[in-house]
């Protein structure tokens, strides 16, 4: 493992930001860190960085337990390298600019210069080495941002969200730099992106953050509800004063009222209601997108909220319904589960 | 009227005739200026960059006391310097009144609060991304330092800028500790006012000029800077 995480609070004055009873992160493996804006993505990455330091709880780096004091992280800095989500350059050459981390690990002017070389070709700028970092393009400046942390072949790249102020072209360059330095260069690569798709397309591993807590899912058919009771007396989430979801006996205990949800979408079904009417754990809506994903397929459907559900390829072919369709989903108590 | 005209005339004369007691006297004004100068940056720049960048208990109050001090007259700075060398000071021994020596401690006093305010407000002004990715890039605590004080190079230059503007016009000081003494510790400001006493204008007119195109040009020096900064 590169980092053991046990038991990470952080802390801002009494705001709990990060709440992490354990995490490990594999060796060379490409990792994503999905969630919200809020949910603490930048924060763990600041820690994990070494930036920061948690309010408690125990890391471990490469089976060594961190030690936040100051001095002592000096020389575990040299191999984790955090690439910021709007990176600033030094107001100096490109050049300079990768050669500043290359000249505090004291590596002779003549490696310096093949390194730098080599990152700003493996980027697409090395026509830029002698250019002005401050007119470079936002684009050119991720990459150039990107180039100066892997010119130090660090252990282990932290990048958070990479692609989000890019252009398409950019996006792309991006993405296929950071799978050829995990592949080529054995980097451990940790992202944190808002994009599920990019997520699944990129990393071996998905981390889901909500509110500072890990949650099991993809970052997706999670909703702000309200814990209430039904006319029968029995417990319901309400999502948006419309929809209203039975839960299971045992989520009764939570005692928040306000709550987030999710819903498994593995679980969810596709039925037919004899009504006109959906009603308890019952939605009725539109399919707004198919893909396939590893032999199933994700339907998401508009029921006033995005719904996403999960199913095989053979169920599928029995329903066969397109996009466009109406179609009707059934909750079972058992899919809702309070995060 | 006809009198400023006519010394605004023999002034100019006398600036073109490069005349020997007005170089004189700007020479010293330039040369105790100037020293007072680096020797308020030596003390006002690293004490600024320390202030910004360290944190401790009492920082803000560091910073209003400097801003304060911004506000102190010449003469109390005179009076103060005055009472430490003069024969009964403590300082007394060394013989330091009326030398450019005096001087030049009294306007380093009176700048090195400029020097470490500017210092302060240049170095807050860079943005906190440099410190951490000093940080990341793996440098210590004084790399990461440098890459700050690099980054604010401008504004620390306009400082020093702003702090020679506010020695090479003082008069206070130069008057009290330097004792205006011809060939010596006579500077601009204290020979204008000697020569305004006596009635004598054209050698002010010309000091005046010498000293507003000094003026003018440390302004369009610290614009510069300011502007460099901004488009940082």
């Amino acid at each position: 493992m590169i980092y053991t995480v046990s038991d990470l609070i952080k802390k801002y004055g009494s705001r709990t930001v990060l709440d992490i009873p354990y995490l490990e992160v594999e060796k060379e493996q490409i990792y994503a860190l999905l969630g919200a804006n809020g949910a603490g993505k930048t924060t763990l990455l600041n820690i994990l960085g070494l930036l920061e330091a948690p309010t408690a709880g125990r890391i471990q780096y490469c089976s060594r337990p961190v030690n936040y004091a100051e001095s002592a992280l000096q020389s575990l800095r040299k191999e984790v390298v955090l690439v910021d989500q709007h990176p600033i350059l030094f107001t100096t050459t490109v050049f300079k600019n990768l050669e500043f981390g290359l000249k505090i690990r004291k590596i002779n002017k003549k490696e310096r210069y093949r390194i730098i070389d080599e990152s700003l070709d493996l980027v697409g700028m090395r026509e830029f080495s002698s250019a002005p970092a401050q007119h470079l393009s936002g684009g050119e400046t991720q990459r150039v941002a990107i180039a100066r942390a892997l010119a130090l072949s660090p252990k282990v790249f932290l990048c958070d969200e990479p692609t989000s102020s890019v252009d398409v072209e950019n996006q792309n360059i991006i993405i296929t730099i950071l799978r050829r330095v995990n592949e080529i260069k054995k980097i451990s690569v940790l992202f944190t992106t808002h994009d599920r798709s990019q997520a699944a397309r990129l990393a071996h591993h998905t981390i889901v953050l909500n509110h500072g807590r890990l949650v099991p899912t993809m970052y997706e058919n999670i909703f702000r509800g309200v814990l209430q009771t039904d006319p029968f007396g029995q417990p319901q989430c309400t999502i948006q004063d419309k929809i209203h979801l039975s839960l299971s006996g045992d989520q009764i205990k939570d005692k928040r009222k306000a709550v987030s949800v999710f819903i498994d979408p593995e679980m969810i079904r596709s039925v037919k209601l004899p009504g006109d009417q959906a009603t308890q754990n019952e939605l009725r809506g539109r399919v707004v997108q198919m893909i396939e994903e590893n032999g199933n397929v994700r339907v998401v459907v508009d029921a006033g909220i995005w719904v996403a559900l999960l199913i095989s390829k053979k169920r599928y072919q029995e329903i066969r319904f397109m996009v466009g369709e109406t179609i009707d989903l059934y909750i079972p108590p058992e899919a809702v589960h309070i995060i | 009227m006809d009198l400023l005209i006519d010394s605004f005339i023999s002034a100019i004369r006398l600036i073109v005739s490069m005349d020997a007691e007005m170089v004189a006297i700007v020479g010293v004004s330039l040369k105790v200026s100037c020293t007072s100068t680096a020797l308020a940056g030596l003390i006002g720049v690293p004490l600024g960059f320390t202030i910004a960048f360290s944190e401790f208990v009492g920082k803000r109050m560091t910073i209003t006391v400097l801003n304060t001090l911004l506000a102190l007259p010449t003469v109390v700075i005179g009076l103060f310097v005055y009472a430490f060398i003069s024969r009964r000071g403590i300082f007394g021994p060394f013989d330091l009144l009326y030398t450019q020596r005096a001087i030049i401690i009294g306007q380093a006093i009176l700048i090195i609060p400029v020097v470490a305010a500017f210092t302060i407000a240049a170095i807050s002004r860079i943005d906190e991304r440099y410190r951490k990715t000093a940080m990341t890039l793996g440098a210590n605590r004084l790399q990461t330092a440098w890459i700050v004080f690099r980054e604010a190079r401008f504004g620390i230059v306009a400082a020093m800028v702003a702090a020679f503007g506010r020695v090479i016009s003082e008069v206070g000081i130069s008057m009290m500790l330097g004792g205006n003494i011809k060939g010596f510790t006579r500077t601009m400001t204290t020979a204008m006012a000697l020569e305004y006493d006596k009635g004598s204008f054209i050698l002010a007119v010309a000091l005046g000029i010498v000293l507003l195109g000094l003026s003018f040009g440390m302004n369009i020096l610290f614009h510069f800077f300011q502007g460099r900064v901004h488009s940082q």
